[in-house]
């Protein structure tokens, strides 16, 4: 079984290879061997991790830890099978899900944006939605113009990945 | 069940202006509920106290249980009726415990009019002794009413749903084994005698409580007879001679006194086993509903927000996530009972028609109580849409949504537009209860749509006359129709016509829908089945 954990907002895939005599896991497919040592007696923990030592605290809760490592906080989260199926994939391109008319253009070619920023707000229905960023990239393309209509699954706007650096 | 994550952004510029027009809202919801509760002319105020009574929201309070919560219904019921004089339609109806029993309580307000009954009064205690037939709740009546509102008698005495209902609910009552008790602090003039006649149980208060079909001057005038209160219904004579009534008290406080000890004779009947864990606050703070829900009915908003502020944990099992996403589905907490949640995250399509339909079945199914939480604008309309049967598939929804036998649940929490308002189980679909947000607008259609609509037959009708299109005429016909429009679609208007079971603040959502849950729980389920569906 894959276990997917959420680091701060980055998804990372863990596989326990072996649990004996030491902890095998698979962590993005790169092997890693953990030895548990004692507990230090003052509520932080020592590992090490392909032979050098770590020590850390954590605080756990129902959906995942808090872990306190190097004198940085990490947000620990599982994320499970039914959550993951809703997140989606990295679409390029903004589709209209019914039609409708465009009430605000909010980005222009060339602007950088992040996945989940609106790109523009239609209407349908005399409901008013924002259509966000499917993914992180750059504006490579806007075919909606305030005021104007559209159809079903018209091509609002287009996104390309931005260069990495 | 994992938490819901949520993404609002407290700091926001839109967060902060949502919640300053909604906390704006609920201020202006609360000082209505204020002032149809306690505001009331000093001379009738007076008059009471001469009278040596409570007044009766004193009466109430002595009533319950110590420390346990009444959820008042309707409170704002007639506020935009008969001018504003019938505050919550002079009659006060709620849940609350007596004696350790949940009990439906309904009081007449003797400081409007003598506590007559309007006709929106009669609706309310109707609407009422439903409540309490639907849910197996015992009623407490608590007496003092001069009788109907006689100036408006047609619109209160004859039809199905008016005076007569009152009492055939009685009966059903009685005869469904559900007890009622009447506590006869006034008068009970006319019909209103029938209400302790027809109650298991009464208690009526020497000196001030009377019950009789007609009062010393209807008897005068009608047979020349001179008789007293006391002589032809007051306490002694109804207890020792009639046998109208069962017992005599001394003051208000002793009646209530005997009526609570009754109330504790009440066998308990047996509750379904309705899942349930432990209860546990929502994660997420339910004020953030204030930042969540827009400033204007047209912006769109994810309900699973609302959701995360509504139940245990803010953990919610999502169904078919991925599938007709403009109609979310899941399992959920709310106080601790299971419950299946459909909310509307936009316009309702094919495929989230036939989600919520398949979803139904599956809460019928599991034992399941429903929560709709609507904000829809109807379902999808255009020529693709009709080819793949967007009507049948609504109808879909509504056949499984009607036939549901679990109890169902709604709560609108901003629009409820054309047909979306079927299938999301609406007023007329026999929900246990409805409950509406301070923000609620409920139409047929919105109103800039009817202003467009009767503009452009207005400029047709002109044209077709011969006449040039009179532009201011139409600018006019276009600003009324929307006002009108407007007024009606307001969530007071709605409630003040008793569309619904009382206007929330939207942080006592969850609370509201525990006491509904809770006395829902009273009454059996019935035997599953549907009608035919049309695949």
């Amino acid at each position: 079984m894959v276990l997917k954990l959420d680091l701060d907002g980055t998804v990372h895939h863990v596989t326990i290879l072996a649990r004996r005599p030491h902890l095998v896991l698979s962590v993005d497919g790169r092997r890693h061997v953990v030895e548990a040592l004692d507990e230090a007696g003052d509520g932080s923990r020592r590992l090490t991790v392909d032979g050098a030592p770590v020590s850390f605290a954590r605080a756990g809760s129902a959906d995942g830890a808090i872990i306190r490592l190097d004198g940085r906080s990490f947000a620990l989260r599982r994320r499970d099978a039914a959550e993951a199926s809703a997140a989606g994939g990295g679409a390029n391109v903004v589709r209209a899900p019914m039609p409708g008319t465009v009430i605000v253009v909010h980005k222009r070619v060339g602007d950088s944006v992040q996945r989940g920023e609106t790109i523009v707000t239609i209407e349908s229905m005399k409901l008013q939605m924002k259509l966000d960023a499917p993914r992180d990239g750059e504006i490579a393309e806007i075919a909606a113009r305030e005021g104007e209509g559209f159809d079903k699954d018209a091509v609002l706007a287009r996104l390309v990945a931005t260069a990495e650096g | 069940m994992s938490r819901l994550q949520s993404s609002i952004n407290t700091a926001s510029a839109d967060f902060r202006r949502n919640e300053a027009h909604n906390r704006r809202l609920v201020a202006e919801f609360k000082a209505k509920q204020e002032a149809a509760r306690h505001a009331r002319p000093q001379r009738d105020l007076d008059r009471l106290a001469r009278q040596q009574k409570m007044p009766q929201r004193k009466r109430i309070e002595i009533l319950l249980d110590p420390g346990t919560p009444f959820l008042e219904l309707s409170s704002l019921a007639a506020n935009m009726a008969y001018g504003g004089e019938s505050p919550s339609a002079s009659s006060i109806v709620g849940i609350g415990m007596v004696s350790g029993r949940e009990v439906m309580i309904r009081a007449d307000d003797p400081t409007v009019k003598g506590g007559a009954w309007y006709p929106l009064t009669v609706k309310k205690i109707v609407r009422a002794l439903d409540i309490a037939m639907e849910n197996r709740l015992p009623v407490v009546h608590l007496c003092d009413s001069a009788g109907g509102f006689l100036q408006l008698q047609s619109e209160l005495f004859p039809d199905r749903y008016m005076g007569g209902r009152i009492f055939r609910n009685q009966s059903m009552l009685s005869k469904m084994g559900v007890k009622q008790l009447a506590l006869v602090f006034g008068h009970c003039t006319a019909g209103g005698a029938y209400i302790p006649g027809l109650s298991d149980y009464s208690v009526i208060v020497r000196g001030t409580g009377a019950v009789f079909l007609g009062g010393p001057p209807l008897v005068k005038a009608a047979t020349g007879e001179d008789v007293t209160v006391e002589e032809l219904g007051g306490a002694e004579m109804h207890t020792s001679v009639s046998g109208t009534c069962d017992y005599p008290a001394d003051s208000e406080e002793h009646a209530i006194e005997i009526g609570r000890d009754i109330v504790s004779q009440w066998d308990r009947l047996p509750r379904w086993e309705a899942q349930r864990e432990a209860p546990e606050e929502p994660f997420y703070d339910p004020a953030e509903i204030y930042g969540i829900v827009p400033d204007a009915i047209k912006k769109a908003f994810d309900m699973r927000e609302i959701i995360a502020r509504i139940v245990d944990g803010s953990r919610f099992h999502e169904y078919k996530p991925n599938y007709g996403t403009t109609l979310v589905c899941g399992f959920a907490n709310i106080w601790g009972f299971k419950v299946g949640i459909l909310a509307n995250n936009g316009v309702l399509f094919n495929d989230s028609s036939i989600k919520g339909a398949h979803f139904i079945e599956l809460c019928n199914q599991n034992n399941t109580p429903l929560v709709f939480l609507q904000n829809i604008t109807g379902y999808m309309v255009g020529r693709e849409y009709e080819r793949r049967g967007i009507t049948k598939d609504g109808a879909k929804m509504i056949m499984a949504q009607s036939c549901s036998r679990v109890p169902k649940f709604t709560v609108m929490c901003n629009g409820s537009f054309g047909a979306g308002n079927y299938g999301m189980c609406g007023r007329a679909f026999d929900g246990r209860f409805l409950f509406s947000w301070p923000n609620h607008q409920i139409g047929v259609m919105g109103g800039d749509q009817a202003a467009n609509t009767l503009a452009e037959v207005k400029a047709n009708q002109m044209k077709r006359n011969g006449g040039a299109v009179d532009k201011g005429e139409i600018d006019r016909l276009w600003d009324e129709t929307r006002k009108a429009y407007q007024e009606q679609l307001s969530a007071y208007y709605s409630t003040s016509e008793l569309w619904d079971d009382g206007i929330i603040d939207p942080l006592d959502t969850r609370n509201a829908l525990g006491v509904a849950i809770s006395a829902s729980l009273n009454a059996p389920l019935g035997p599953p089945g549907y009608g035919v569906f049309r695949f």
